[in-house]
């Protein structure tokens, strides 16, 4: 998972738009698009809708031809009988039940990763010798990726909740970090020196101009640190937990009712997708005036 | 409070200022051997060529740098950092992005020390009070991002003045506009600063420019500095009644000071 | 400053800079050996002192040289797969955007869905061996390289490829001589965070296919050493080494890769 900042192009939080030859002579552009009223704006986006209804179509044609050819069920089941599976577990509610899981611990550990990561970053970012003392530690640890730590975690927590967390909280530190201290660094120095001359020091100065400047930068941060959490979180559910949407897809695949395991990946890429959606909302309440600096 | 008055507002002695690249060690003298004193009430611009030192002057009497030789002193105290009393407008106005117009106006009056000593009523009394000054009434809850530059320009003067500074420091305010937007906000600022008050009641204004017919239109003087190193060239006095006419912008004066600076400002084409 | 006292300088500074550099880390290491010392001589906690030894143990006689070199190579064959396809498909998707609009569904469809969740699918098609790591390890490293190359690839400055057309360069060529080579630091970003993902997934996906098919598992490499030395001869010192094999690999990973991103693209400031 890519976690320094640098790394943090648009690329790893959305699709950018493309643009293509036929842009290049004079086709529909981003800028058009802000340009266009209300009406226009609806048809375009009802447009996408349909293109990406077409596509998922056309994605499980593809699929069910593939299962016919292949023959075996287990190994490719249909996507009928995935959507059957998806149905049952909704109203068994033992979808729930893992989603939640394993939600909740994600839950549990972006909140401690950020009470850790936030305010060191702040100290960080503004103490150069904390920095040159810290940095170190954080950079020798930073390349050891949270996966490495399973069989140790395992040893020290056993199978559990706490392992899970562990791991997605180490996972999510890093660039919650990396993303503080760079956006605390990379604070407007002209915004700073007007503040200044205004005769704001001290506390207001970190509450009105240093901490609204740094938000945009950790807001990506902290999408990038759910990102990653996320695909942690399987992982270790997966070998060290008892619960969860990792437990329930080796789970059932060790039962061979693959149908149940493709459902369950179906909803890790749902809720994967929603939980992106609602911090893409909430970057844009939070810090509605970073919407053209690329950050989105 | 007894505290000893020099005649002049701003004085600058000597003052030099030499920049240390921070990883090549390299040198260079921004400023060198300026010498100025400056009165209260009066509205002063600096005109030069490009990289003559001109901001480095203002940001040190502002506070954000300090001289490495020489002194400036305002009302007979050395200056030892940035503070309200000497308001500063910058380049690109420095407009808060997370906050409204309200609240960038009323920034220093709300967490900065212009507003100790107004109760909360007060303080939002000010800030209508400037906004209104500056012909933004309505647009209070816009954003920096939903503004003209020529909104924009007029919210950062309207947060200099509600923060009641005594000397008011500006660096290419105007820059940044259109050619038309720019001639109507030099009148705007004229008359907002008060150019047929008496000179007791006006503010001391330092006021940056490159365009000389804007300094002739608004300065009671002109400091003219050339380059390599930066250095008062000349103080041109511009002694035209106010309120100023439209056709001071052609006065000869305009003239006299693009002569001292012409061949400098070939030369940096060549 | 003479050349003398300059030198001595920027010794000073680098004696501080190693100071800074070392003195929490070795602190915490010394911590770590201290408190292991305050432990029962047969408890199998680890330390620095016996972590050396297992180091030293490992490379001499328990392979571990050899599951690292088989952990990179599978890295190295699944991100190659991954490169041809994804750096093609984002070629071509990149330019054009009717392509795009209709794949971006299905990609941005997986992309929430993490390398680990397909690994039992994969060891059910492909079972226990090289096959379902390198699965995992080529869809991991898919995505950085195929977003990365349509970011690229439609970041082209539309200048260039309108240069071409006017050149009458046909299409096909202008793919290959104009866009491609302009893309090429994005896309050599994109293989720089491909390859750190790529080296992830491959310990998590032998770690996991170690759990499942026990220590008769010949899948080897560094992930599934370090559940064997978790779950069967609990060497916990064996286990930190591994983590900090992996932790130095990553490393390596991706200065080899900015060294190479440097070298090939001198013009970019990195």
């Amino acid at each position: 998972m890519p976690t320094t900042p640098d790394d943090a192009t648009p690329l790893t939080a959305g699709s950018p738009l493309a643009m293509s030859l036929e842009e290049a002579e004079g086709d529909t552009s981003k800028a058009e698009l802000d340009k266009a009223t209300p009406g226009e704006r609806a048809r375009w986006s009802h447009r996408r809708w349909f293109v990406a209804l077409r596509s998922f179509a056309a994605f499980i044609g593809v699929w069910y031809l593939m299962f016919l050819w292949n023959g075996n069920p287990i190994q490719l089941p249909s996507p009928f009988r995935v959507a059957n599976a998806i149905w049952q577990l909704a109203i068994s509610g033992e979808l729930l039940e893992h989603a939640s899981i394993s939600t909740t611990r994600l839950v549990i550990a972006l909140v401690v990763a950020t009470l850790v990561a936030v305010p060191l970053g702040f100290v960080m970012g503004l103490s150069r010798s904390a920095d040159r003392f810290l940095d170190p530690v954080v950079e020798l640890l930073r390349p050891i990726s949270g996966i490495a730590w399973i069989p140790l975690g395992l040893f020290i927590f056993g199978v559990g909740d706490v392992l899970p967390v562990f791991i997605m909280v180490y996972v999510a530190f890093f660039p919650l970090l990396l993303n503080t201290i760079s956006g605390v660094r990379n604070v407007d120095q002209r915004l700073v020196n007007a503040a200044r001359t205004m005769g704001v020091h001290g506390w207001p100065l970190m509450r009105q101009v240093i901490v609204p400047a740094a938000l945009p930068t950790i807001m990506v941060g902290f999408r990038l640190a759910f990102a990653g959490a996320w695909a942690a979180v399987i992982a270790a559910e997966l070998i060290g937990a008892p619960s969860g949407l990792g437990f329930a897809i080796e789970w059932y695949r060790q039962l061979l009712m693959t149908p149940k395991v493709f459902a369950f990946i179906v909803v890790i890429g749902v809720v994967g997708y929603l939980c992106d959606l609602a911090l893409r909302a909430l970057q844009r309440r939070l810090t509605p005036w970073a919407e053209g600096m690329g950050l989105s | 409070m007894n505290k000893v008055t020099s005649k002049s507002k701003l004085k600058l002695q000597n003052v030099s200022k030499q920049f240390v690249a921070p990883r090549t060690g390299h040198k260079t003298l921004a400023v060198t051997g300026v010498n100025l004193e400056i009165q209260a009430g009066e509205f002063v611009c600096v005109v030069g060529p490009s990289g003559c030192g001109k901001s480095t002057i203002l940001n040190m009497i502002a506070g954000l740098d300090t001289p490495t030789s020489g002194s400036i002193e305002m009302d007979g105290v050395p200056i030892r950092g940035p503070g309200a009393e000497r308001g500063v407008m910058f380049q690109d106005y420095a407009l808060m992005p997370w906050q409204n117009v309200h609240d960038n106006v009323g920034f220093g009056l709300l967490h900065g020390t212009p507003g100790k000593g107004f109760n909360p009523e007060q303080r939002e009394q000010r800030i209508r009070q400037h906004v209104e000054m500056v012909g933004l009434t309505g647009s209070e809850k816009k954003y920096p991002h939903q503004l003209s530059g020529g909104m924009r320009q007029r919210v950062a003067l309207a947060r200099l003045l509600a923060n009641g500074p005594d000397v008011l420091l500006m660096d290419e305010p105007l820059g940044a506009l259109d050619a038309q937007t720019r001639l109507i906000l030099q009148v705007e600022l004229l008359r907002i600063w008060g150019e047929t008050l008496p000179r007791e009641e006006r503010k001391t204004v330092i006021f940056i420019t490159h365009e000389i017919s804007e300094a002739v239109f608004l300065a009671d003087r002109v400091v003219v500095m050339s380059n390599n190193p930066g250095s008062v060239k000349a103080v041109v006095p511009i002694d035209l009644p106010r309120p100023r006419a439209e056709a001071v912008r052609a006065h000869p004066v305009a003239e006299q000071i693009w002569g001292m600076i012409k061949d400098e400002a070939y030369r940096a084409i060549a | 400053m003479t050349t003398t006292t300059a030198a001595a300088a920027s010794d000073s500074s680098r004696w501080s800079a190693v100071f800074h550099a070392t003195l929490v880390p070795v602190l915490l290491v010394l911590a770590w050996q201290a408190w292991s010392m305050t432990l029962p001589a047969n408890s199998p906690a680890p330390s620095p002192s016996r972590v050396v030894a297992a180091f030293v143990d490992l490379v001499a006689t328990g392979g571990l040289v050899q599951a690292t070199l088989l952990s990179l190579g599978r890295v190295l064959v699944g991100f190659l797969f991954a490169m041809v396809v994804g750096v093609g498909l984002g070629a071509l998707m990149g330019s054009n955007v009717r392509i795009k609009d209709n794949l971006d569904p299905i990609i941005e469809s997986f992309r929430p869905i993490a390398p680990m969740a397909l690994l039992p699918m994969a060891i059910l098609w492909f079972g226990t061996g090289t096959a379902p790591s390198l699965f995992i390890v080529a869809y991991a490293a898919f995505f950085p390289l195929l977003l990365n190359t349509i970011h690229a690839v439609s970041r082209v400055d539309r200048k260039l490829v309108l240069a071409g057309m006017t050149m009458g360069i046909p299409r096909p060529r202008i793919l290959t001589k104009i866009i491609l080579p302009a893309a090429l630091p994005g896309v050599l970003l994109g293989a720089r965070l491909a390859m750190g993902v790529a080296w992830t997934a491959i310990i998590a996906a032998e770690l996991a296919v170690g759990a499942k098919s026990g220590a008769g598992g010949t899948s080897g490499g560094i992930g599934q050493m370090m559940f064997v030395f978790y779950a069967y001869s609990i060497d916990l010192n064996g286990i930190v080494v591994c983590m900090i094999v992996v932790g130095v690999v990553a490393l390596l990973i991706d200065r080899i890769f900015r060294f190479a991103e440097h070298r090939l693209m001198p013009w970019r400031h990195r």
